[in-house]
């Protein structure tokens, strides 16, 4: 009997249950996610239209369009495009940004800082401006509308993605392991290798993942570089859509998003997305 | 690089007095930097440098800023910019936070799903985002089936290319970015502090205004000028959603190129967004050094 006398606030509280602001809240935050998955929904569901023009209710079900943009040379070649740009971009910005991170991190200067600064500039500067600046200068170099001119451009704002969490990341160990395994005689290479290598991969994963996603929706940069060999998925979904409004584009749409998926699901598995969040 | 590998292995406190002097172990060299620094300057500083060049021809320097703020057609599409942008900032604040709060405060073991589905959007094309509006809203979308079905409608009305689907469009793309940058700096806001207020007698509302609010700061000022610096350079929202209703310098920026290739005056419209930005990254380096000093 003692006991209950002495624990009547926890009953009070647990009997109250969540306030009634709580489930408000609560309610918000669903109908805040409707908002935010409703359009991507709808478009997946338009996908599998059997009309050739957006209308509900839908007549039937039909997997004609998925047929239609494999047969439409456009898109599957742009989509070739864009996965290539996407990968080659975050790789040429892994080789470029990882290492520069890494000395602008430890290194404590002013020189260092403004360094990081530029290195990090091409996420802020508006995307548009970038690839029409960036145009006129390839241009200049007789590079023009090429394959090398969007991968170049990629690159460009590659970098900073990937050294925005490799700095991150890096800042938060301390030079302690590096030093250990110097004094213990390891060589340079070693350290690097399987010492900074191993601490930073998450990083360089969380990062390049970033790049990835960013590269493939990238319109405002890949629409200067439009060539026949040069359009991205983007550019040619963009000029489709301008003269026909037909399903096809939500398929074609479903499909990037899958690619998307895939691309999460395989640093997924490689490395455990998990473990992206917590750097 | 000096000798820290001929040192015998150091005791706590003479770790603690090396590192003071600012040269701990350092694998790296600058060499490792120029590569990177090679690229950005060929890739990056010099092409904006050569723009703002462009921006200005030799016969009369500032012809085209002349333009763009005394033509009033260029000085409403300047201002225009701003307006959508600050409109579209403040919307996702007051959209957001709410949901960041809940993160933080109530989600619990649904945090990581929530986080998943802030983040899943970003794994669609922003193209696919607007798409998506337009087959709700347009004439004969779901939208209008379904009003005309509860006979609240007679006749089909075109909902899309509106300045307001530009917003909701925008919004859409954009709170997430909004969402996660409070969240992070709400994290860190020890509940005890807002149980402390109450329990000293403050109401739910003051105790939210005068303690939760004001921690969170940072991660509003971070949130604000992503999304601010964000819907200056789109122009996708509003080429797809607003039907020339609503002209911005990036959708400006996008006309000029495709169709009257003037050059020089896109060149100085798309330094008129640089100079935003950088007032944007100003504003956010202050902030960042002010969160280091303490």
């Amino acid at each position: 009997m003692t006991t209950i006398v002495t624990t009547p606030q926890v009953i009070e509280r647990r009997q109250k249950g969540p306030g009634w602001g709580q489930v408000l809240l609560a309610a918000y935050v669903l109908l805040f996610f409707a908002f935010l998955l409703l359009p991507i929904a709808i478009v997946v569901l338009v996908s599998f239209s059997s009309s050739s023009f957006i209308v509900f209710p839908m007549p039937g079900f039909s997997t004609q369009w998925y047929y239609r943009i494999v047969e439409y040379r456009p898109f599957m070649q742009s989509l070739l495009v864009s996965v290539e740009i996407a990968l080659l971009s975050a790789l040429a910005g892994t080789v470029l940004g990882v290492p520069a991170a890494i000395w602008a991190v430890r290194a404590n200067t002013n020189a260092a800082q403004v360094f990081t600064n530029v290195m990090l500039a091409p996420i802020s500067v508006p995307a548009i401006l970038l690839g029409f600046s960036l145009l006129y200068m390839l241009s200049a170099l007789t590079l023009g509308v090429s394959f090398l001119s969007l991968l170049i451009t990629h690159t460009v704002v590659a970098i900073p993605y990937i050294s925005r969490t490799v700095l991150a990341v890096y800042r938060g160990i301390p030079a302690d392991y590096e030093e250990a395994a110097a004094v213990l005689g390891a060589s340079r290479a070693q350290i690097f290798f399987q010492i900074t290598m191993p601490l930073i991969k998450p990083g360089i994963f969380a990062g390049a993942l970033f790049s990835v996603l960013i590269s493939l929706d990238n319109l405002p940069l890949s629409f200067f570089f439009g060539g026949a060999s040069s359009s991205s998925l983007p550019v040619v979904m963009l000029s489709y859509m301008q003269n026909q409004f037909d399903p096809s584009i939500a398929a074609i749409a479903t499909v990037q998003m899958l690619i998307a998926i895939v691309a999460l699901g395989i640093v997924n598995a490689i490395y455990g997305v998990d473990k992206l969040t917590a750097a | 690089m000096s000798q820290p590998a001929a040192l015998p292995i150091a005791e706590a406190g003479e770790a603690t007095l090396r590192s003071r002097s600012g040269r701990p172990f350092q694998i790296s060299s600058g060499l490792w930097a120029l590569p990177a620094l090679i690229f950005l300057m060929a890739f990056f500083i010099i092409p904006l440098a050569a723009n703002i060049a462009r921006s200005l021809p030799a016969e009369d320097m500032f012809r085209f800023y002349a333009v763009l703020f005394t033509d009033p057609y260029y000085l409403g599409v300047v201002w225009q910019t701003v307006k959508v942008s600050a409109i579209t900032t403040v919307a996702c604040l007051l959209i957001g936070y709410p949901v960041s709060y809940f993160m933080v405060r109530f989600a619990g073991r649904w945090n990581s799903l929530i986080v998943f589905l802030l983040i899943a959007p970003l794994l669609t094309s922003i193209i696919m985002r607007t798409f998506g509006w337009t087959v709700l809203f347009a004439r004969k979308g779901l939208v209008n089936t379904m009003l005309l079905g509860a006979d609240l409608i007679e006749k089909p009305e075109n909902m899309v290319n509106t300045e307001m689907m530009v917003y909701v469009g925008l919004i859409h793309v954009l709170v997430p970015f909004m969402v996660l940058s409070i969240t992070s700096v709400l994290q860190g806001v020890n509940p005890s502090l807002e149980e402390s207020a109450q329990i000293l007698g403050a109401s739910k509302l003051r105790t939210f205004l005068t303690v939760t609010f004001p921690l969170s700061i940072d991660g509003i000022a971070t949130g604000c000028i992503l999304v601010f610096v964000l819907t200056n350079g789109s122009f996708l929202t509003m080429l797809l959603l607003g039907g020339g209703k609503v002209t911005t310098l990036s959708l400006l920026i996008y006309q000029q190129f495709t169709l009257t290739q003037n050059i020089g005056f896109a060149a100085a419209m798309g330094n008129v967004l640089l100079l935003f930005a950088l007032i944007g990254m100003t504003i956010q380096l202050r902030f960042l050094r002010r969160k280091g000093v303490k």
